[in-house]
């Protein structure tokens, strides 16, 4: 089974956990968490699986063209999305998260295929970084999307209008700590992120900050790190705090509106990344390390 | 005799309620608790096998089951009504409704599970369907067939409450107002400020209370009030010249004072908020005229909701338990057909038993007389067991054509030729039925 081939499951499973989750706001029967968790389990496996295999069968891979920058938004929000279903079980969420996934998903079938060598050197230190970088940024679109049902249900209970949201939409309480969970986790996670970035750009002399993604980046962090400090201090709550995290997840979407230059320097590197076969024919030689 | 064809003119059920009667009517026909063992003893002397009493402040019922010699059941279940409580029939015809069989199954299961009261997916309803099934069974008017009947409808009341989804969604005022708070918090342990001593305020306090909240602080401009609530409900009493003070502790105000003017505005509550460090504020108003100035609902972080709102919450709650209503009544139908098809089964098991127990008594009885004095102990245990067999071999035929013609639906027929064959009167005639659980 192909990379390709995993990842349209991947999507199908996810846009049966959207319809679920958005008919669940009309249907008793779909409101349980198990309608949206199994197929978004399901979504992740797939896509995690669809990864691994295009990983394994590339000769080189960066992850940082327009199909795979979705393709791993998308698997990055599917992760985080399940964690806090889990954790705070807000159903709710998966009518914003899993159209999203799914959109993602579909787009990255379509766009670019083509990666830049960004001159990094491949290894497990770039692996981390893109890792943690996606994780952090799907946590903070998670973020995003509890303050989206915050400051929905803070307008629903300030206008009176006591309608289908009012009742499915959970606790102000509940999303803000949700909210919360994943600007912490997100923080967290989005230091490692910067730091193995620093350390990357580092090793073959490039100037890090002055890099318009990577100064994105910072400002995600620091919108974050202002919304956490903020939060935990008591002195940023409420709606202020919700719009805060928009003001973040804008940032995030900043950051993808950049992509790292291309390598100048000699022998770091192709210029630009053969674009991943279509079929994923096994390329790579034995031996080889696998990039990411 | 049991089958389904049988249970479905037997079981009856009479009665009027909210939806038929005036209260005027109910009352005159409502059974006190200290009556109710008599009067079910006055309807088991009417013809019935078995009857339960149902009399709550929105109905009055009795459902029994007839014997077969009963000619007819409804006309002795009004007489019933109508000697018990010295109504003439007349008065109360035009209001009562009969149902007989699988109808009244149904409505026993719709009323059981609160499909048929006035506040849709009420519980209180199942606390009086179960008393009226003890006393039932105490008084020893309860047999198979109303064991049956009940224990499934406490049963389906509880899967429509909990997998139906009808208690969660609230239906009246005090609900809504938890539901309304618990939409900001988790009201568990959150301190709740009473402004004003109403009856109102009291319910809505001790559904609070239900809801698991914290401590309570109770002001009223007259102090002694306040003190006199506080100790009823349990909470503490404060001067209302304490209230911003409160304001900043309490995450609910609640508030019922019937003051003619304002007592809290925009101002107050902004202050508390900004002292709240962002906790959220719910205020409660249910006085009318209203006390809390309406523009206190726009300070960020405080939600102000009045009793139109309230009662706008609860009708929405109304209207979706409606929904689960209208969606359960099917099921609710084909239960009742499946519990009126699975008693005639067991009616047929029952003969069948009735018929093997005749046959032992008549082998013991031979047995007995044949046995001869000094005969050896082995050659009677021969014989005995030999009688055993010759037993089993007779009965195999009869006993597989009862449970042939029960599944084919010929079980009331059959039992009547069995009966007759072997002249088991009691079978046909349903003498006994009350003890041994049988029509």
């Amino acid at each position: 089974m192909t990379a390709e081939t995993l990842s349209l499951a991947a999507l199908g499973c996810f846009a049966l956990g959207a319809v679920a989750a958005i008919a669940g706001f009309w249907v008793e029967g779909l409101r349980r968490n198990a309608f949206q968790f199994v197929p978004a389990f399901a979504g992740l496996v797939l896509k995690t699986a669809s990864i691994g295999v295009s990983c394994m069968l590339s000769e080189t891979h960066f992850f940082n063209s327009a199909s795979d920058i979705c393709g791993l938004l998308a698997w990055a929000l599917s992760f985080s999305f399940l964690a806090a279903l889990t954790v705070c079980a807000v159903r709710s969420l998966g009518a914003l998260a899993l159209p999203l996934v799914s959109i993602l998903l579909g787009l990255s079938h379509f766009f670019d295929r083509q990666g830049v060598d960004p001159g990094f050197p491949a290894g497990r230190l770039l692996a981390v970084h893109i890792l943690s970088a996606f994780l952090g940024y799907g946590l903070f679109l998670t973020a995003c999307g509890a303050s989206v049902l915050y400051l929905e249900q803070a307008r629903q209970l300030k206008r009176k209008f006591f309608g289908v949201l009012f009742r499915d939409l959970p606790s102000l309480e509940r999303l803000e700590r949700l909210e919360l969970v994943c600007a912490w986790l997100g923080f967290g996670i989005f230091i490692v992120a910067l730091a193995t970035g620093a350390v990357m750009a580092h090793r073959i002399n490039r100037p890090f900050w002055f890099e318009p993604k990577a100064t994105a980046a910072a400002m995600t962090w620091l919108i974050f790190g202002v919304l956490v400090v903020g939060r935990t201090a008591r002195w940023l709550r409420g709606r202020a705090a919700a719009k805060f995290v928009l003001a973040g997840a804008a940032a995030v979407l900043l950051t993808f509106a950049f992509r790292h230059p291309k390598s100048t320097q000699p022998g770091t590197g192709a210029q630009a990344a053969p674009a991943r076969p279509a079929a994923c024919e096994p390329v790579r030689k034995a031996g080889e390390g696998v990039h990411a | 005799m049991s089958d389904t064809p049988r249970l479905e003119e037997a079981l009856r059920l009479v009665g009027l309620s909210h939806f038929t009667a005036p209260v005027a009517l109910r009352e005159r026909l409502a059974f006190r608790a200290a009556d109710v063992p008599r009067a079910l003893g006055a309807v088991l002397g009417r013809g019935f096998l078995e009857a339960a009493i149902l009399s709550t402040c929105n109905r009055v019922e009795v459902i029994a089951v007839g014997r077969p010699t009963n000619p007819e059941p409804g006309g002795q279940m009004r007489a019933f009504l109508s000697e018990f409580h010295g109504v003439g029939e007349s008065e109360f015809s035009p209001s009562l409704y009969e149902l007989k069989g699988c109808a009244a199954a149904q409505h026993l299961f719709e009323v059981t599970s609160s499909l048929d009261s006035q506040v849709l997916g009420e519980t209180e309803i199942l606390a009086q369907a179960k008393e009226a099934y003890r006393m039932a069974a105490e008084a020893g008017a309860c047999g198979r067939v109303l064991h049956r009947l009940f224990e499934r409808s406490f049963f389906l009341s509880k899967e429509l409450r909990t997998d139906g989804g009808i208690g969660k969604v609230q239906a009246s005022v005090s609900s809504a107002a938890v539901a309304l708070a618990n939409k900001l918090f988790d009201v568990k342990g959150r301190k709740v400020l009473v402004i004003g001593t109403g009856e109102m305020a009291a319910g809505i306090v001790r559904s609070l209370r239900a809801a698991g909240v914290g401590e309570m602080f109770v002001a009223s401009r007259t102090e002694a009030r306040a003190a006199e609530f506080a100790k009823q409900e349990g909470g503490k009493p404060c001067s209302i010249h304490q209230l911003p003070e409160y304001l900043t502790l309490a995450d609910i105000v609640l508030v019922s004072a019937a003051a003619p003017s304002y007592i809290l505005g925009p101002d107050q509550v902004r202050t508390a908020v900004s002292q709240r460090r962002g906790r959220v504020l719910c205020l409660i108003d249910i006085s009318v005229p209203r006390n809390v100035n309406p523009a206190a609902g726009e300070v960020e972080d405080a939600f102000l909701y009045d009793i139109d709102d309230l009662e706008e919450v609860a009708k929405e709650g109304r209207r979706e338990r409606e929904k689960v209503a209208e969606r359960w009544r099917p099921r609710l139908a084909e239960e009742a057909r499946e519990c009126l098809h699975m008693l005639g089964d067991y009616g047929v098991e029952q003969a069948a038993q009735k018929l093997i127990e005749h046959f032992n008594a008549v082998r013991q009885e031979v047995l007995r007389q044949a046995r001869v004095a000094g005969e050896d102990p082995k050659v009677a245990e021969a014989t005995a067991r030999a009688l055993e067999r010759l037993q089993g071999r007779l009965l195999h035929g009869p006993l597989e054509t009862l449970k042939q013609a029960a599944r084919e639906g010929d079980g009331a027929e059959a039992m009547a030729w069995v009966s007759r064959l072997f002249r088991l009167e009691s079978l046909a005639d349903g003498k006994g039925g009350k003890e041994e659980g049988k029509l």
